[in-house]
């Protein structure tokens, strides 16, 4: 029973910045229907920020998150201008930007690779290598911190999606673009502005990340498989979606890990992403997809 | 005559697709009802949607109290007194009744008033006030419709435009949704209704406007256009009013 408790205790707490992860692709996808293959390599940017940050001054990666979080939605802001405003209005616009988000990625790769290497990193603050222990079992602070810090972040994002006037532009927008224009939304730019949280969020995960997980520029292509199953379980848009198959997925593959093996438990996102889309394609609390 | 709103030879069509609406004229009175009627690809629809900005106007005019709206954004013609409600209704389904009708009134920026104003509609529209926290993607097509209309109201435009409230809903609803725009018209509102029953949209409005191949045939009071015997015949169905 203790192992149990063990594994479901480690499975959320990862869960958890699984879900700030897929949190800002569930928004930018649910707000302007772009498929951010991208995101997964601006999460790894913003674990950079946070990385040097550490290095370069010592400041702590959770102090560092507001500003990866800063710089990533300022980095977003430029993308969606650069990238995807003009092909706003374009009616393969999403199937568009699977392509552009691809290849986004490959270049922030890139540019990673060629600024920092191909060498694996961590940050290392002192709770990254800690834990709180409660009889025979043990919470790693580094993953207890990053995943209440994801859920206090995601629910915060809630709040302001449920109750402020911009959270109020940016729902109406997702779920109907056109009205929201008719209603005197100004949707192009609560589309940037959305785009930016986004990629913000990006940011905020990545500070995160650099202490649960050690990470490289190519590192986001392991990355994304495991992102999309979360977002397409939860609904594709759907951000309390995303948490809930975020926390779901995370304590599957922590106990196929376990008791399987830890070379299986990746495939547990990969194994749910085939499934959900046989089975719900619409995901846990996305919408059943019109017949053509 | 002293009109509210002139749309004069106007030109316009989807992209850089080609022109739907070419030549076509309106004449809008303040506080009475007008139905644009005409066939299926007549532009009727367009036209609703070149007036309130979401397509661009490629020639002529469409001028709203004096003040020329070409260009203009729809959050813009919204802001200057413009307000439409396209045939899908443009609700948020997953938003309630009461989310909706706060989203109705975005363009204002005193909250207080906005929810003041909320609080006058649902005591005006009881089966909203009964719904008001339930999803209006859950609701009948009637009430989706009621929704939509009552909305419209929270910012208390000049115009209202209507593009077939009717479509999809029961007989007795549809004649609940032509009182509800009588009220509105009554309280001062205009309103601009495009309606493929051209009969029953006719017999409830003040003016009616035939539109056919993007052009105005024949604009001039809605019983003129019931009983003129080339209209009657050609998108009336033969019909002869009553």
């Amino acid at each position: 029973m203790t192992d149990i408790i063990q594994i479901l205790i480690l499975g959320l707490a990862l869960g958890g910045v699984i879900a700030l992860m897929g949190s800002g692709l569930a928004l930018v996808f649910g707000v302007m229907r772009i498929v951010n293959l991208a995101h997964p390599s601006l999460i790894i940017a913003g674990a950079y920020i946070a990385y040097w940050g550490a290095k370069l001054t010592g400041i702590d990666p959770i102090v560092m998150l507001p500003v990866a979080a800063a710089i990533m939605a300022g980095i977003g802001v430029l993308m969606y201008r650069l990238v995807f405003e003009r092909e706003a209005r374009n009616a393969k616009y999403s199937e568009m930007t699977v392509l552009l988000t691809f290849a986004l990625a490959m270049i922030v790769e890139g540019v990673l690779g060629g600024l920092f290497t191909n060498t694996q990193r961590v940050t290392s603050p002192g709770y990254a290598t800690d834990a709180f222990f409660l009889g025979d079992l043990f919470i790693p602070k580094g993953q207890l911190y990053a995943g209440l810090i994801s859920l206090v972040i995601i629910g915060a994002l809630s709040l302001f999606l449920k109750y402020s006037r911009l959270g109020y532009a940016i729902r109406a927008t997702t779920q109907n673009r056109e009205a929201a224009e008719l209603l005197g939304v100004n949707v192009n730019l609560i589309s940037v502005l959305a785009f930016a949280i986004g990629i913000g969020l990006a940011g905020a995960a990545g500070s995160l990340v650099s202490f649960v997980f050690s990470f490289f520029p190519a590192k986001h292509w392991e990355w994304i498989a495991m992102l999309m199953s979360v977002v397409v379980l939860g609904g594709m848009g759907s951000i309390l979606g995303t948490v809930v198959a975020a926390l779901l997925l995370s304590v599957i593959a922590a106990f196929v890990g376990t008791w399987v093996g830890a070379t299986w438990s990746t495939m547990t996102f990969f194994l749910a992403l085939f499934v959900i889309l046989l089975i719900r394609p619409q995901g846990l609390f996305g919408e059943k997809p019109e017949m053509a | 005559m002293s009109e509210l709103l002139q749309v004069t030879n106007i030109t316009a069509g989807y992209g850089d697709g080609p022109a739907i609406l070419d030549g076509a004229h309106l004449t809008v009175e303040p506080g009475k009802v007008h139905c644009i009627i005409g066939p299926n690809g007549a532009g009727k629809s367009t036209l609703l949607k070149a007036i309130c900005g979401m397509l661009t106007i490629r020639k002529g005019d469409v001028v709203f109290k004096g003040k020329r709206l070409n260009g203009l954004r729809p959050d813009q013609i919204l802001r200057a007194g413009i307000c439409f409600v396209p045939q899908e209704r443009a609700l948020f389904p997953k938003m309630t009744v009461r989310e909706n009708l706060r989203m109705g009134g975005f363009v204002l920026d005193d909250q207080r008033e906005l929810e003041r104003r909320i609080g006058e509609i649902l005591e005006r529209f009881p089966i909203l006030k009964e719904r008001a926290d339930q999803q209006a993607g859950t609701m009948s097509g009637g009430q989706q419709q009621t929704l939509a209309m009552a909305r419209t109201l929270i910012i208390k435009p000049d115009i209202v435009m209507l593009d077939e409230p009717s479509l999809g809903l029961a007989p007795k609803v549809v004649q609940e949704m032509f009182d509800i725009m009588k009220m509105m018209s009554a309280e001062g509102v205009t309103v601009l209704l495009v309606e493929q029953n051209a009969l029953i949209g006719l017999k409830n409005s003040d003016w009616g406007v035939v539109l056919d191949l993007g052009r105005t045939l024949f604009e001039g009071p809605a019983s003129t256009v019931l009983s003129d015997p080339r209209i009657q015949e050609l998108y009336l169905g033969g019909k002869k009013a009553a």
